[in-house]
């Protein structure tokens, strides 16, 4: 904004009304304005106004600030950061809004412990997970071991029994590896089958244990196997009959929802 | 004594502004020393406008964050530190004054009676500040050729922000002797502070 002279001397009467605070906001911006333009006579007389007007505070009587203050403001200022350096305009200076800054002072060693304070968070919230997966894979084996355990007291009541039977399962296909045996108390229809050889089922296959009785297959429960070692699998309630109406027990592999009727060839088969 | 007097302004000066150059460094031991050299001054100042400690020190506060967060935005060659504190501060409290305008209308007789007292006290303010101790006692007796009415009016306009026409019916007064007073007494302050400063 460029001024004419003449308008600049115009504006040197508003100097006065404005250190004075008299200016209406109009006309105060645009006198504003004139100074940022760069009027010497203006600039100069306005600093003359402040260097005189400053003498007026030293004619009032002395007050003790309130005790606490400095430290306040000291507090204060040690969570602000001052601004960088700048060149700003006289009357920015002196009539600009004092609006203290909100950008909080952030120097090294408080991002140094702020990091700090990430990682430990980071390692604490680390640990907390592996803490968690430990646990939830410790219940698991607890799981795993009761049920062992309960599988044994089967195999042992079964064992037990006054009249249990051992139906001995081979593999049907020569050198299959395949290997069982079915231990069950007819009288209360409880068993356990032991199962050797047999390969993990593919996804979304199980294995499925059949009785046969009159040349029919009904059945009994499926399960599932370990990579290549023996199992033991608990079985109640066997759907038998007369125990002398089943004649043979197998086992097929299955879809994983099982089946009514055999689908796979039979792996595994005993006659009693 | 006048020179001794300029000494100690230009040595004034020459530590504000090695104050405000650490404080830029962001020192706030200088921050501290800066209060502890005008407190003296600008509390009783801003106490002055504002009429209540709470808003007074509410002020000082603002002033000297300010001063922490920007104070590259001072320019020498647009006057003294000292000078450039006084209008933050007057500024700022004239803020806070606005706010409460209706409670200070209310006071403005009874500041008007206190500050026509003001030029006789027995304990400047400016005497807590050991730098400032001459100057303002040759500020206080250059200030000597102003008139009581003349004083009063740039104080009641200064410190409270009286219009001429507000001063006029306040004091009964006519508008145009205000005007002459008041311009007479900003003369008489210019000359004392072009004095100070030669």
């Amino acid at each position: 904004m460029t001024t004419k002279p003449e308008e600049r001397h115009e504006q040197l009467e508003l100097c006065i009304p404005y250190v004075f605070g008299r200016l209406n906001p109009g006309n105060r911006k645009q006198f504003e304005a004139h100074l940022t333009s760069g009027c010497e006579k203006c600039i100069h007389e306005l600093s003359g106004l402040y260097e005189a007007t400053a003498l007026l505070p030293l004619l009032l009587r002395q007050e003790t600030p309130p005790s606490g203050l400095r430290q306040r403001i000291l507090s204060r200022a040690s969570s602000k950061k001052p601004e960088p350096q700048r060149v700003e305009r006289p009357s920015a200076q002196r009539e600009s809004p004092v609006t203290p800054a909100t950008r909080p002072e952030f120097p090294w060693y408080r991002y140094a412990a702020t990091a700090v304070g990430i990682l430990m968070i980071l390692a604490l919230a680390y640990f907390v997970y592996e803490l968690a997966g430990t646990t939830t894979r410790q219940q698991k084996q607890i799981a795993d071991l009761e049920a062992r355990l309960l599988q044994n007291d089967d195999v042992l009541a079964a064992f037990g029994a006054h009249q249990f039977e051992d139906v001995p399962l081979t593999g049907v296909e020569p050198g299959s590896g395949f290997s069982g045996r079915f231990f069950w108390d007819p009288s209360n229809r409880n068993g356990v089958l032991q199962i050797g050889g047999l390969p993990v089922a593919a996804e979304g296959k199980c294995y499925q244990l059949w009785m046969m009785k009159q040349n029919k297959y009904f059945a009994v429960m499926q399960f599932d196997v370990d990579s290549g070692q023996a199992v033991f699998v608990r079985m109640l309630s066997v759907p038998v009959g007369e125990k002398g109406e089943i004649e043979a027990f197998a086992v097929t592999l299955e879809p994983k929802e099982g089946s009514t009727q055999p689908s796979g060839a039979i792996l595994l088969r005993g006659a009693r | 004594m006048q020179r001794n007097v300029l000494a100690q302004r230009q040595q004034i000066d020459r530590e504000d502004a090695d104050l405000l150059k650490r404080i830029q460094r962001s020192d706030q031991r200088a921050l501290g020393s800066l209060y502890d050299r005008y407190v003296g001054v600008l509390y009783p100042f801003t106490l002055r406008v504002t009429g209540s400690n709470e808003a007074a020190e509410g002020v000082l506060h603002d002033v000297l964050l300010h001063v922490w967060e920007k104070s590259s935005s001072y320019a020498p060659q647009n006057g003294s530190v000292y000078a450039w504190l006084v209008a933050l501060s007057r500024m700022k409290a004239v803020e806070k004054m606005r706010a409460a305008n209706q409670k200070r209308k209310q006071e403005s007789e009874g500041g008007a009676q206190r500050s026509a007292s003001a030029a006789d006290t027995k304990q400047p303010a400016a005497e807590t500040i050991v730098a400032l101790k001459g100057y303002a006692e040759e500020v206080r007796n250059s200030l000597k050729s102003l008139s009581k009415l003349e004083l009063r009016l740039l104080e009641l306009s200064y410190y409270e922000g009286q219009s001429q026409s507000d001063l006029a019916r306040m004091l009964r007064i006519p508008l145009g002797t205000i005007k002459a007073k008041m311009r007479r007494g900003i003369q008489k302050l210019r000359l004392s502070s072009a004095e100070e400063a030669k």
